[in-house]
């Protein structure tokens, strides 16, 4: 028998999920198959390779990293918990049933409302007015965007970070909210956000300087590990004067600071 | 006593409860180092990227949805880590032998020296075969759930699994014929005994 269909089965008999009748083929083939019949024995001896074990160091770094997580959970202010289930259970409808929502939902009715409006009165000239609406929509995103991040609830500001990464190009005073989020914001999450939706926008002096600066800033150790590992994937050329300075910080948490002497060693 | 499912434990760690990822870092710190040594061949490497993917989740842990088997789930992660680290350093993307031990054609039981040559003839593979057997013999993670991790079709995953294995095979078997020369000159060289003290 050829080995072609029964190497299809092959994959499914090594896991055990053909039928009996299917299994019995395979089994036949494998009696007078030398080839087949050492595949099998060898995904069988795969088993058998040793199991590596991880240092007993690896659980004291995760430790590590989960206090660092707690502290920086704990600089959070009272009833995020609430926000946090709410955003959870966010989707697209419930946002659209939110003041903030309907009235997005309004501006983009009315341009679109606008745009049919305009293709029907005159279609000649239809590309130009299509280029002009969709810049229109976007600045009326990117207005979303803005009043949201103002927001006093964390929920909507992290909704206006989410939004701000819809969109390739952002304008300089969304960059520039965004910047004033990842400095200012009180919760570690919006800023993570924040720092998540900048590092897309690096090419830009501005927001390159903006983000790296805010480094010695922030007292999140979630926040300074990232923004080390966006450092290196940026390759910063003041990457190691700025893990010095960073280093020398009085009372720099334990995770970060293992962070610091790997990007050091990444850097060499 | 039951076990509360990782997928529990994940929708407490989203909700806030950090501590709870300690259950889930206990579950699955070794296989997923076994994942990346095994691929990887560097154990430094292999630690980094285990704490990769446990801070991974807790920055993403919000991107979590109830129903998400968190197995599927923390092997994105994990593979998205791998993926991402290599980008940013190209040099170490070679595989690195700290971890395979020397094969000695003597000395060695010969299931042991099997073992250490199926070793080497896995880290022989390119790196999407020997990823895909680790994936399915390792971290025993169904076929459908290595489709949607590797993004494609249930039939290719049979196919390439079927492929790297058909490649292991003759890797293995042109390691196992070089350890037998190995063994063959070695016994070719041992002076007969006795032969120095006939005069």
């Amino acid at each position: 028998m050829k080995c072609e269909p029964i190497s299809e089965l092959l994959p499914d008999y090594l896991q055990g999920s053909l039928s009996a009748e299917q299994r019995h083929t395979v089994e036949a083939h494998l009696e007078q198959c030398a080839d087949c019949c050492e595949e099998a024995a060898l995904w069988k001896k795969l088993s058998l390779l040793p199991v590596d074990q991880p240092s007993p160091e690896s659980r004291e770094r995760f430790e590590a990293l989960l206090q660092a997580y707690q502290a920086g959970r704990s600089n959070q202010p009272k009833g995020g918990s609430e926000w946090r289930k709410r955003f959870a259970s966010w989707n697209i409808f419930h946002w659209l049933r939110s003041p903030l929502g309907a009235a997005a939902w309004s501006a983009a009715v009315l341009i679109i409302g606008i745009f049919a409006g305009l293709q029907i009165a005159n279609s000649k000239s239809s590309s130009q007015e299509i280029s002009v609406l969709r810049d229109e929509l976007t600045s009326t995103k990117q207005l979303v965007v803005l009043s949201m991040l103002q927001q006093q609830s964390a929920s909507a500001r992290l909704e206006g970070v989410t939004w701000s990464t819809r969109e390739q190009q952002l304008d300089p005073p969304v960059l520039s909210a965004l910047l004033h989020t990842l400095r200012y914001d009180q919760s570690v999450d919006v800023r993570l956000a924040a720092l998540d939706a900048l590092s897309r926008h690096g090419r830009q002096p501005q927001v390159h300087k903006g983000v790296l600066d805010s480094l010695q800033q922030d007292q999140s150790p979630l926040v300074q590990v990232a923004l080390i590992d966006l450092m290196l994937e940026w390759r910063d050329r003041d990457a190691a004067h700025r893990l010095q300075e960073l280093e020398q910080t009085p009372n720099l948490n334990p995770t970060v600071r293992q962070r610091v002497e790997w990007a050091k060693s990444k850097l060499n | 006593m039951t076990l509360a499912p990782d997928e529990d434990l994940m929708l407490q760690v989203r909700d806030g409860a950090g501590e709870t990822l300690g259950v889930l870092f206990d579950r699955y710190q070794t296989p997923l180092f076994n994942f990346y040594s095994k691929l990887t061949g560097n154990r430094t490497l292999s630690e980094d990227l285990v704490q990769e993917v446990f801070l991974r989740i807790l920055k993403y842990r919000q991107s979590y949805r109830p129903g998400t088997p968190f197995r599927a789930w923390i092997y994105q992660i994990a593979r998205n880590a791998r993926i991402d680290h290599f980008r940013k350093f190209r040099r170490e993307a070679t595989f690195e032998p700290e971890m395979l031990p020397p094969v000695l054609p003597t000395d060695s039981a010969q299931e042991q020296q099997e073992v250490e040559l199926l070793q080497r003839a896995l880290q022989q593979l390119p790196e999407e075969k020997r990823e895909i057997l680790l994936l399915c013999r390792f971290q025993e993670l169904k076929y459908e759930e290595i489709a949607s991790l590797l993004g494609c079709e249930l039939n290719t995953v049979r196919t390439r699994i079927h492929r790297a294995l058909q490649e292991l095979r003759k890797n293995f078997r042109q390691l196992a014929q070089g350890t037998l020369l190995k063994k063959a000159e070695a016994a070719g060289n041992i002076p007969p005994r006795g032969g120095r003290h006939e005069v």
